[in-house]
């Protein structure tokens, strides 16, 4: 392990972070309110921490997977923790771990909140709060691989840890035009989800924080009851279809860009991702119709519409309170928490290739009780999956099953019931925020106790970095010493 | 510049890897993903998992927005196919390595017939590499550089005690001359004046021809001026035949020991004057009833390094001249400086320098890998709107990775110093790191595609 190089590639991160905290500033600025101070405050201890660790450590080129491992994990890390400083500073959020927790929940997209009272806050914090969600969604490290030309190939080993699925590639060959592209698809997308909303009504500073929840597919809302509170149908409407959107592999739309619509349509992540969503869509609309007492199937296909691609795009707005709904939706609802949206989109889970890949593979479990000696590849789009991989997908499976568990253990030590301390657990680590029952989508996650916020706040880093690439980081081999370049003493 | 590599092989990873340092976009194509994910572990390139040879693979890749196709799978054949399938589909240029001498006979048909631009024969380069050193008569490695007024060579000092524990700036004897690098410990260092030379250094000195072949009789390296006349090839694969045929025509005699029947009845056949002796190259005794010691020069390029190393290294101790071995893997190349053996030739480093020079076309007259690649020399012809024109060079701004080893101007040789100008239609030799060379480019060509947008989104 090259200690110089990964604590110079963190400082150049804090030095980006710093930055992207500059529109809060602004904002808190234009608004006149109070917390600009706090955000001032963050941005210069931020970015001075960033640049002396920059300075006094030198980058000479070595990034190998171990580094880039250590990078991103501590990367999201550190990034939490002075992300959090804006909220301490300006007395929003006192305590210092609920501090933590709720930026953890923003960074890692899962709009978990532990604030009661959010409508409360000022303008800038609150900004910063939702902005969090844009940048975690694509990634702050892939942001800062496209900022910085001197990673390299280093970059890569970033990239490929820091982005969801169990594959990731580049789309074109540099991988810091990888970075740029998918930032460009990223803001467009932004850009036309809030015209949208503006004309829909909604206030331009609303439009702009809503955007960044859906298309980061966060959900951190600025209303008591989420979306709830905006009456109009083409609002949730253009809100369902942006998080549907958001949940797509990225790289699919550089293909549309580029006239392959072919492809595109021929993707299997993509027709299980929508025929899942479809189906889910018709079963809770179903069963909710007659017991929530809809005027028309037309609301009640709506309702359900933006409940099921908030929640299995693991964005975690509200419209209505879907605790509230007959069991069996409720549990079509906690099982596309695990499923998740696709690879290499913003959105958190297990992911659609995955489940993809896990049903091929029992079905081939199947044929080779009938016929023993078949040769049985397991394919998608036509290519054939190594067999490494799908190993790799059924113990990242198990291991995702198994943090559940022992989480909900944890959690339930707060005399919590059965169903909200399940609920929480997978809400956090699928990246999704609301549950059921006490962490429902009227209230919020401030009623568990410190270990089990705590706890929560651990899942929901290692949902978003998708477990392997945190938990290594406890195993001491690769914590070996392999220099310590500090600037200036070469030769 | 976008390139597609087809074959992912030693080649294919060495092209890539270099392009990746000169700042073009490399896609490699291979059938074998286990060997795509590592390569994509390492380098910076889009890596796909495909068939080169199928049409709709290479449409599906957009062939036709390359600037150029490399197919560099292990068969000739697919190679062609490729390189013609992806000319009809609109690819601007194609490269494509061919192998099998009958086919090189007939290069002018294959190029204008089947749409390939230009064809890559590690074999035959080596072999003409080898030819090139075998007819100069110093006995040490060199490139030569603007038509032979310049040459590079590389010195390993050993313990030498004229030149070891000196700074370079006190050296004696090496006026006209400049060090542009020093490897030491398998690292290309640059050197300023005050570096100090160590034991077991090797150097690398620019300069005029005459003042470099002087530069032997100073410090007592051997330099015996020996007309080379006998040759021993070890190893009767293409490359010892191509070197043969070459080396016949130059009135060499020429021996090639063949372990293989089959081969050395090809070769007797094919070959006019040359003696094939079917044996194993590797056993002594064969060598020395065949007189090892009169031969003038020997080369080993079976197929083996560690065979072509030792056998070198068993010649040179039997008082041959010149000895040649050609090594494979890269890996050996920071070892095999330090042995006693005169030069040793990779051929996929001499192919990657041939295709770079292809690709940099026009004003770039000839590149030269050093070392693993670690560095290049460049020889350019300067055009009119480079930016390095009429300033002192010590006011270019370049990185210290980048040194101009000299500058032919209307045909008089200078070693530059910090005041020297340069000027329009001016060949310069440069030497770079490996790390420097996009910055190299960029002062050869000045890009200017139009302000900060396009540097940081273009290209898409």
């Amino acid at each position: 392990m090259n200690f110089g190089v990964i604590i110079n590639v963190l400082g150049h991160l804090l030095v980006v972070e710093a930055g992207l905290m500059i529109p809060s500033l602004l904002v808190a600025l234009y608004y006149g309110s109070y917390d600009w101070k706090a955000i001032l405050l963050s941005i210069i201890m931020t970015g001075s921490i960033g640049f002396m660790m920059s300075r006094i450590f030198k980058y000479n080129g070595d990034i190998q997977s171990k580094e880039g491992l250590a990078i991103v994990g501590f990367g999201w890390i550190l990034v939490s923790i002075f992300g959090a400083l804006p909220f301490i500073f300006s007395d929003t959020i006192p305590s210092w771990v609920d501090a933590f927790f709720e930026t953890v929940s923003g960074f890692t997209t899962t709009g978990a909140s532990i604030v009661d009272d959010i409508e409360s806050f000022p303008k800038g914090v609150l900004f910063w709060r939702s902005f969090t969600h844009w940048i975690g969604g694509m990634g702050i490290l892939v942001f800062t691989v496209a900022l910085l030309p001197m990673l390299g190939i280093g970059g890569f080993q970033i990239y490929k840890t820091e982005s969801p699925g169990p594959t990731p590639d580049r789309i074109v060959p540099r991988v810091r035009d990888t970075a740029k592209i998918l930032y460009t698809i990223y803001t467009v997308i932004t850009v036309v989800e809030i015209v949208l909303l503006v004309l829909g009504g909604m206030p331009l500073y609303d439009s702009v924080l809503h955007t960044f929840g859906t298309v980061g597919t966060g959900g951190f809302g600025i209303k008591a009851n989420s979306i709830g509170y905006y009456q109009s149908t083409y609002i949730h409407l253009v809100i369902a279809i942006f998080m549907t959107l958001s949940g797509i592999n990225f790289s699919l739309y550089y293909l549309l860009v580029k006239g392959k619509w072919r492809e595109v349509i021929r993707n299997s992540e993509l027709k299980f991702y929508l025929g899942t969503i479809l189906l889910s869509v018709i079963l809770i609309a179903l069963n909710i119709y007659r017991p929530m007492k809809y005027s028309n199937f037309g609301t009640a296909l709506r309702d359900s519409f933006f409940q099921t691609s908030s929640i299995i795009t693991t964005t975690g707005y509200a419209t209505v309170d879907f605790d509230k709904w007959p069991t069996f939706s409720k549990v079509i609802l906690f099982a596309l928490m695990f499923i998740g949206g696709c690879a290499g989109s913003t959105a958190g889970g297990i992911k659609n290739i995955r489940i993809v890949i896990l049903l091929k593979s029992i079905k081939r479990e199947l044929y080779r009780i009938l016929h023993p000696r078949a040769v049985i590849p397991i394919k998608i789009d036509g290519k054939v999956i190594s067999s490494n991989t799908v190993a790799g997908i059924s113990s990242f499976f198990a291991l995702f099953i198994l943090v559940f568990i022992v989480s909900t253990m944890i959690v339930s030590l707060d005399e919590v019931d059965f169903e909200s301390a399940t609920s929480a657990v997978a809400a956090t680590l699928g990246n999704i925020g609301p549950a059921f029952g006490f962490a429902g989508p009227s209230r919020s996650y401030s009623g568990f106790s410190t270990l089990s916020k705590m706890v929560m706040t651990v899942c929901m880093l290692l949902g978003r970095l998708e477990i392997f690439s945190l938990m290594i980081l406890f195993n001491p081999s690769i914590w070996k010493y392999e220099g310590f370049s500090k600037k200036n003493n070469h030769h | 510049m976008k390139v597609m590599i087809v074959g992912a092989g030693k080649l294919g990873y060495r092209l890539a890897e270099v392009m990746n340092h000169e700042n073009i976009d490399v896609t490699l194509v291979d059938m074998n993903s286990d060997k795509l994910e590592r390569i994509s572990d390492h380098l910076d390139v889009l890596t796909v998992q495909a068939n080169g040879i199928q049409i709709g693979a290479l449409k599906e890749l957009d062939v036709e927005s390359y600037d150029l196709l490399i197919a560099a799978t292990n068969s000739d054949e697919v190679n062609t196919l490729i390189c013609t399938i992806a000319k009809k589909l609109n690819c601007k240029r194609t490269i494509a390595r061919i192998r099998n001498p009958e086919f090189i006979e007939e290069l002018d048909f294959v190029k204008e017939q089947l749409g390939i631009d230009h064809i890559i024969n590690p074999d035959l380069a080596v072999a003409i590499e080898i030819e090139r050193y075998i007819s100069k008569t110093y006995n040490f490695y060199s490139g030569d550089f603007a038509k032979g007024k310049v040459s590079m060579v590389d010195f390993h000092l050993g313990n030498s005690n004229q030149l070891v524990g000196k700074k370079i700036k006190d050296l004696i004897g090496f006026e006209g001359l400049l060090i542009t690098a020093i490897s030491r410990n398998g690292k290309l260092i640059i050197p300023d004046g005050s570096t100090e030379l160590k034991v077991d250094d090797v150097i690398h000195v620019i300069g005029k021809s005459k003042n470099i072949n002087s530069l032997g009789d100073h410090f007592g390296i051997n330099m015996n001026k020996k007309e080379t006349k006998k040759v021993m090839i070890l190893g009767g694969g293409n490359i010892g035949y191509y070197l043969a045929q070459r080396l016949e025509k130059l009135g060499i005699n020429v021996t090639i020991i063949e372990i293989d029947k089959d081969r050395c009845e090809y070769l007797a056949e094919k070959l006019e004057h040359t003696l094939v002796i079917c044996g194993d190259g590797t056993d002594i005794d064969l060598l020395s009833e065949e007189d090892l010691e009169s031969y003038d020069a020997f080369v080993g390029v079976t197929g083996f390094d560690e065979s072509n190393l030792l056998m070198a290294l068993v010649a040179k101790q039997s008082g041959i001249n010149k000895t040649i071995a050609k090594i494979s893997r890269l890996n050996y190349v920071h070892i095999v400086e330090k042995l006693d053996i005169d030069v040793a030739l990779n051929p996929i480093n001499i192919t990657v320098s041939n295709v770079l020079k292809y690709i940099k076309g026009g004003k770039v007259v000839s590149v030269s890998l050093l070392l693993g690649g670690e560095g290049e020399v460049t020889e350019i012809i300067v055009s009119k709107n480079s930016p390095i024109i009429g300033k002192p060079i010590a006011k270019l701004g370049l990185p210290k990775g980048i040194i101009i080893g000299a500058i032919v101007h209307d045909g008089e040789v200078i070693i530059p110093n910090g005041r020297s100008i340069i000027q329009e239609n001016d060949r310069i030799i440069v030497f770079s790191l490996a790390s420097d060379i996009p910055m190299l480019n960029k002062l050869i060509e000045p890009v200017n595609k139009g302000g900060i947008f396009n540097e940081f989104w273009g290209n898409h």
